[in-house]
């Protein structure tokens, strides 16, 4: 008898797309189950955040007088870092832990910390919802150009993903990578213009932050968002690097950091279940 | 008859390192030095063939190559060299299972193994319930599996393995640690499969049931294929070598 022809059930779109669903899902729920107040803590995360800074800036240092809109402006980049810090950490040990999986089923290693983002998406989700909420009590008028925020998350997420896999293929071979992570994602929260406006670094000092993607999307998407309102400070990757060709700049490094790693870790991926 | 496994001349060898070499310090350290290796060569030039509905076992002593035989036929590990041909869609059950997430219930890994093995949403459905009656499990679906002992392991695995739409089915050590009224179960589930004219490798230390269920078998010693031929040939071989020495 010849065995009937039948196309491999692990590859193609929609495979993908219901792995990311499922185990994506799967993933969001299991972080919090066992927590007493469930999935009031992916909301508990932000607001800490901004509680305390807001205090610090507006109140104490009063810093936020440089910038008009402080409240919504320190909360925009505190979901945005929060996104793509926790999205990235989430990434970088999946494959490792994930190690059982990989060394009973053939499936294409991927799908392990692109699902570990999706999770990661649904939390950033719903905050962005309560900052709905929020932008709404406080009567900021939704405009036509907020539409612009969708390709700059997609942005942002393509960065993200990108660095995610890059890590989480490394971290297979050397462990260090996961101290390396944990100390830049503290230095990147000073310096990534998160909670003071990017306009008071000296010149030098704002080329370089706007070489990382991340400041470029969350200084653009204050710009759609705001309109304007964070006044001088409202800076985009033209303005630093002198020109709109300067704008191009950023997304190259995103180009750079997505096709590298995914390059990476095909090379890689083939290996992930005997060096684990 | 076509053959529904081909394997031809197919070696891997793992290169095990003297000492970890895992942090960065040690390439900062000694960044010409070359770790020494321990080469581990798991299976040297293995050919054979398996035909479309066959029940092919695998004997051979721990650390002999099999689970590496069985994970190279999964796509689970790529050979150094040689060519492997499955015909068909193939189920893995390795190492006593499916791959768990021992803090996650049993609902979640049964849809999260189904989905990553490539089950549809509505194939999920219909075959859920049908998994959870398999391994005699529905009293404990939303308990997390670190609750479960090995032998409640080992039959949601092997209930999940068997649901997978699957024409090769590869079996390692299905049998190790379930009760005797599981055995008989899945004893009852490998005439199916004969029946229905499936392909299965099995690997088990159990000779007798080797000569009771493979048609053909195949000893694998060190990593090399010391014969292919009829389960008693090759199980008496077994005994005499391995057994006796």
């Amino acid at each position: 008898m010849n065995p009937p022809v039948r196309a491999k059930a692990t590859s193609g779109v929609a495979y993908y797309l219901r792995v990311l669903r499922v185990v994506g899902a799967i993933d969001f729920k299991a972080k919090y189950t066992d927590a007493a107040l469930g999935y009031v803590w992916s909301l508990v995360k932000p607001l800490a955040y901004f509680g305390v800074l807001w205090l610090v800036f507006a109140y104490l240092l009063r810093t936020a007088n440089e910038t008009e809109d402080f409240t919504l402006f320190l909360l925009i980049g505190i979901l945005l870092f929060l996104f793509f810090i926790d999205a990235v950490s989430a990434m970088l040990p999946s494959i490792v832990e994930g190690g059982v999986t990989l060394r009973r089923l053939a499936f294409p290693p991927i799908m392990i910390p692109l699902s570990a983002s999706v999770a990661i998406g649904i939390t950033f989700c719903v905050n962005v919802l309560a900052f709905a909420v929020f932008a709404a009590i406080q009567r900021v008028e939704p405009r036509i150009e907020w539409l612009l925020v969708v390709p700059l998350l997609a942005e942002l997420y393509l960065f993200t993903v990108g660095l995610g896999l890059l890590l989480s293929a490394l971290y297979v071979r050397f462990r260090d990578i996961g101290q390396v992570w944990e100390l830049a994602a503290q230095l990147l929260f000073f310096a990534c213009a998160i909670f003071y406006p990017v306009g008071i670094l000296p010149d030098w000092a704002q080329k370089v932050t706007f070489l990382n993607p991340f400041v470029q999307v969350m200084q653009d998407i204050r710009h759609v968002v705001l309109g304007g309102a964070s006044g001088p400070n409202d800076l985009s990757a033209a303005d630093v690097f002198s020109g709109a060709g300067g704008r191009l700049i950023p997304i190259a490094v995103v180009a750079l950091v997505f096709v590298s790693a995914l390059l990476f870790f095909r090379r890689e991926g083939r290996y992930f279940a005997e060096r684990l | 008859m076509a053959a529904a496994i081909e394997v031809a001349g197919v070696s891997k060898t793992f290169r095990i390192p003297h000492e970890q070499r895992t942090f960065l310090k040690e390439y900062f350290l000694h960044p010409f030095g070359r770790p020494s290796y321990e080469r581990n060569e798991a299976l040297k030039d293995v050919t054979f063939s398996v035909e479309a509905g066959e029940f092919f076992g695998v004997i051979g002593a721990n650390g002999g190559g099999k689970s590496t035989l069985l994970r190279i036929l999964a796509g689970i590990y790529v050979p150094d060299t040689g060519l492997v041909r499955v015909n068909g869609l193939l189920s893995p059950f390795i190492e006593l299972g499916v791959g768990f997430d021992i803090e996650l219930t049993a609902r979640d890994n049964i849809r999260m193994n189904g989905t990553l093995a490539g089950l549809t949403k509505r194939q999920l459905e219909e075959r859920f319930d049908d998994i959870l009656a398999f391994s005699e499990l529905e009293r404990f679906v939303d308990q997390k599996l670190k609750n479960y002992s090995s032998g409640m392991l080992v039959r949601l695995a092997y209930s999940i393995a068997i649901q997978i739409p699957f024409d090769v089915l590869l079996l390692d050590e299905v049998l190790a640690v379930g009760d005797e009224a599981f055995q008989e179960k899945c004893f009852a589930t490998f005439d199916r499969f004969k029946e229905e004219g499936k392909t299965v490798v099995f690997v088990s230390h159990a000779l007798e049931l080797m000569e009771r269920f493979c048609d053909r078998c195949l000893l694998l010693q060190s990593g090399e294929v010391q014969v292919v031929g009829s389960p008693h040939e090759v199980a008496d071989l077994y005994r005499e070598r391995v057994l006796v020495s």
